[in-house]
Order: structure tokens, then sequence, then C-alpha cells
């Protein structure tokens, strides 16, 4: 009778009821949710697989008959073979789009250079902001401006044109040296700095097939700007840089960040049917 | 109560959020993380990395979400922007929260501290706005060219 009793205490109606009210809630909440998750929610994660893409299986050796083997090794040629370019002192230079003239001191005589024109043998090939290029035998010579420690280094004026960047101003050339180009380290460390100013001269947009990426392609290019004097041109594909495909944003931004530690640069686009190496040293 | 309670204890968090993977990944986001901690009222993710167009653009090393249906935040700490970005954007962010209420269906209150200083805003998504205010600003000259001055400090707004 007295267990009866105590039964009775336990399981009182209005409990039991309220217990299987509260286990049906949570019996419906469970299978509302089963629901969502079987119809809408996606039963795993997705996870990127990072490209390991980065060092390219590619490394530039110039094979063309009697030269250098390596643009590494002809940027210290100024100084090491051609000991007369120590001779030369560069002492300013005023440079702009269309001319390019820089005074130079030889064998204590003072002399004002224009493109073409040649002293012990050097031509002057072109300018930087800080340097001037010179030509003997095929050969380039880098000559850096001199530090006027008494005041203004040089004249090294850039003609305020229409061309000129709007924003930050960008400092160091292009220079053609015939079968490659030499771009100025100034030039690249300036727009590794500033990515804005990069857009700002050359468009880029996407390839696509269908919604893959599979590659990018140039749509516009600033006139008289660094990116037009590479070569490129609108309309150019631009197929690998330094050996590595650029088929992917990762690809892309992988030489981007490394572009500031590079010493060469070889460029393969595609310009309408033909296809293009495109050869850089950087100086 | 006890629907509210089951509701949200009950609610497949992590599948949720590889829901929001999901979303994010149409937009050419993915999060990476290396452990999910499922709780009774939100989820924990530890070390995640940020890819955007397949690049890896940041690193964090928490993430909190939390939600009781009308307060929701998310937590996030040590974030770290990749080394190659950080002349476009502060760098370091040790601790930045999202915030939403009931109380504001349409309204996101945002707070953040780190290499920028302070940072404290609110993303209107009915507006479909983003104001926020750098207060003790420190490195943030690389935001500048975006940012408006006003008498309080350095201002950044958008719309989406």
């Amino acid at each position: 009778m007295r267990r009866d009793g105590s039964m009775k205490h336990l399981f009182k109606p209005h409990i039991v009821k309220w217990l299987w009210m509260f286990l049906i809630v949570l019996l419906v909440i469970k299978v509302l949710w089963f629901v969502v998750l079987v119809l809408w929610l996606p039963a795993s994660g997705f996870n990127y697989a990072q490209e390991k893409g980065g060092k390219a299986l590619y490394y530039r050796v110039k094979l063309s008959p009697n030269k250098a083997p390596a643009p590494t090794i002809k940027k210290k040629e100024p100084q090491v073979v051609a000991g007369s370019i120590k001779d030369i002192k560069l002492l300013a230079i005023y440079h702009a789009s269309d001319v390019t003239v820089v005074t130079v001191e030889h064998k204590r005589k003072t002399k004002v250079l224009g493109r073409g024109d040649v002293i012990s043998g050097f031509m002057l090939e072109s300018a930087g902001h800080n340097y001037a290029t010179f030509n003997k035998n095929e050969k380039m010579y880098k000559v850096p401006l001199l530090v006027n420690t008494k005041g203004s280094t040089g004249i090294r004026s850039h003609k305020p044109s229409v061309q000129s960047t709007p924003t930050t101003k960008v400092e160091g050339e292009v220079v053609d040296a015939g079968d490659h180009k030499i771009i100025d380290k100034s030039l690249i460390s300036h727009y590794a700095k500033n990515i804005d100013d990069i857009y700002k001269n050359i468009g880029i947009k996407e390839i696509k097939k269908g919604k893959s990426l599979e590659g990018f392609s140039i749509s516009f290019i600033r006139k008289g700007s660094p990116f037009a004097k590479l070569g490129l041109k609108r309309g150019d594909t631009i197929k690998s840089i330094n050996g590595q495909k650029i088929d992917s944003y990762n690809a892309a931004f992988g030489v981007y960040k490394d572009i500031g530690n590079i010493e060469n640069l070889s460029l393969v686009i595609q310009r309408g049917k033909e296809e293009m190496e495109l050869e850089y040293e950087v100086n | 109560m006890v629907i509210w309670l089951a509701l949200v204890i009950l609610m497949p968090k992590e599948e949720l959020y590889y829901k929001l993977e999901e979303t994010l990944h149409s937009q050419e986001i993915a999060l990476n993380e290396e452990v999910i901690d499922e709780g009774l009222f939100g989820l924990s993710l530890k070390n995640v990395s940020v890819y955007v167009k397949g690049i890896n653009v940041a690193n964090i090393e928490e993430v909190n979400l939390f939600t009781i249906l009308f307060y929701s935040y998310i937590e996030v700490k040590g974030l770290r922007i990749d080394d190659s970005l950080k002349t476009m954007v502060p760098q370091e962010t040790q601790k930045a929260v999202l915030e939403h209420s009931v109380m504001a269906p349409f309204s996101v209150s945002v707070e953040a501290e780190g290499s920028f200083g302070t940072m404290d805003g609110k993303i209107d998504l009915n507006e479909r706005k983003v104001h926020l205010d750098f207060n003790e600003s420190k490195n943030i000259a690389m935001l500048k060219p975006q940012l408006k001055k006003n008498e309080k400090g350095w201002v950044y707004e958008t719309s989406f």
C-alpha cells in the first residue's frame, strides 16, 4: 500500500503530462532542425585546397652566342669588366619623355651629352631618375648619379606633362637594351607598394570559360606609362611570368608578392595568334 | 522559454556554419579552419585561414560565433593580414566584435582594436551602408586615402 502511495506521488499526472509535453517539444524541434539539415544544410564544410604553386620549374638561361649568359652577371659588368666606365662621373640628369641630357665629368672635363652622344667610346642610351645608361660594344653600362653634398644632385626635371601620373610620383625608367629591356628597381618597388597605381596604368580582365577562370588579359594600357614601355598592348593575354602559369588569382598574387626580389622577368604573352616572350632585367 | 532554449541548443550550428562557408564560397571567399568546437549557444573556430579568390589574405587565431536568436555576435581574435597587403590595410587586429540584436534588427554594431588603434561603427542593413569611426587612430596612413576627417577623427564610409 505504501509503495503504491509513493508511486502515485512520484508520477503525478500533471508532471507526467508536462514531461511528455517537454519531450514532444524537444522531439518536434529536433525533427524540424533535422528536416532543415537534410533539405538545406550541407553535411560538410568547404575547405580551400591551397595551391602550392609558388616556384616555377624554370630558370632563365641566355643561350645567345658571344654574350654573357646571365643578366645578373651583366649587372655587375660596369664595375668589374669595363674599367674605363669608372672614369665617367654623372653630375646631372635632365630626363623627359622626349629628351635626355646628362652632364658628365670625364678626365676632369665636364661635358653635356644628349642621347646618342659618345664619350670615350660609351654612347648615352637613356637615363633614369638617378642613373644613366651607356652602350659600348653591345654591352650596357649603368652609371649612378653622383650625390652632390653641396646642394641639388642634378637637374632631374621631369617635365610636368599631360602624361604625368596625377597621384604618387613614379620614379625609374624602362630602358630598351635591344634584345631585352631593363626595368629600374625603384619602379618595381613603387608599384609593389602602391597597387592602386598599377590599376591607373593598366587594366587586367579575367578570361573565363564558363565559371572557371582561365587567365588574364590586358583591357587597357595607359600611353607612355611604364607598362606601355614594357611592350605590352591592349588585348595581350598573359600566359606566364617567369615560368609560372598565370591562370589563377593565387598564381598572379604569388608573382606580385615576390616581385620585389626578382632580378629577371620573363613574360610570355599571346598577341592574336602569336605567342611572344618578353625579357626584362631588373636593375 | 523551453521552445526557445530547445531551438538554440538543438540548432545544427556546425552545419549552419557550413552553409555560411558555402555562401561565402559563391563570393570566392573561403575559410579554412583547423578546429570547430560546437557549444550550447555557439561555435568556436580555431586557426582560420581566409582566402579571397584563392589568395590567402589573412589568418585568424580564433572566431567565436554566438547566438541566442534575439542577440548574436561574432568575435574575431588575433586577425593578421598577409604581409603583402600591409601597405593597403592595417596588418594586426587584436579583437573585433560584430553584434546584432532584435532591438535594432537592421543594424550591426562593430568594434575593433588593433594596430590602427580603436574603431567602432555600424553597418546599416536597411540602407546598405557602413560607417566606421577610427578613434585613437595609430597606423592608418595606408587607409587615409579612403577615409574622411571630421571633428572626432577619421571616418570610413561605404555602401554595399
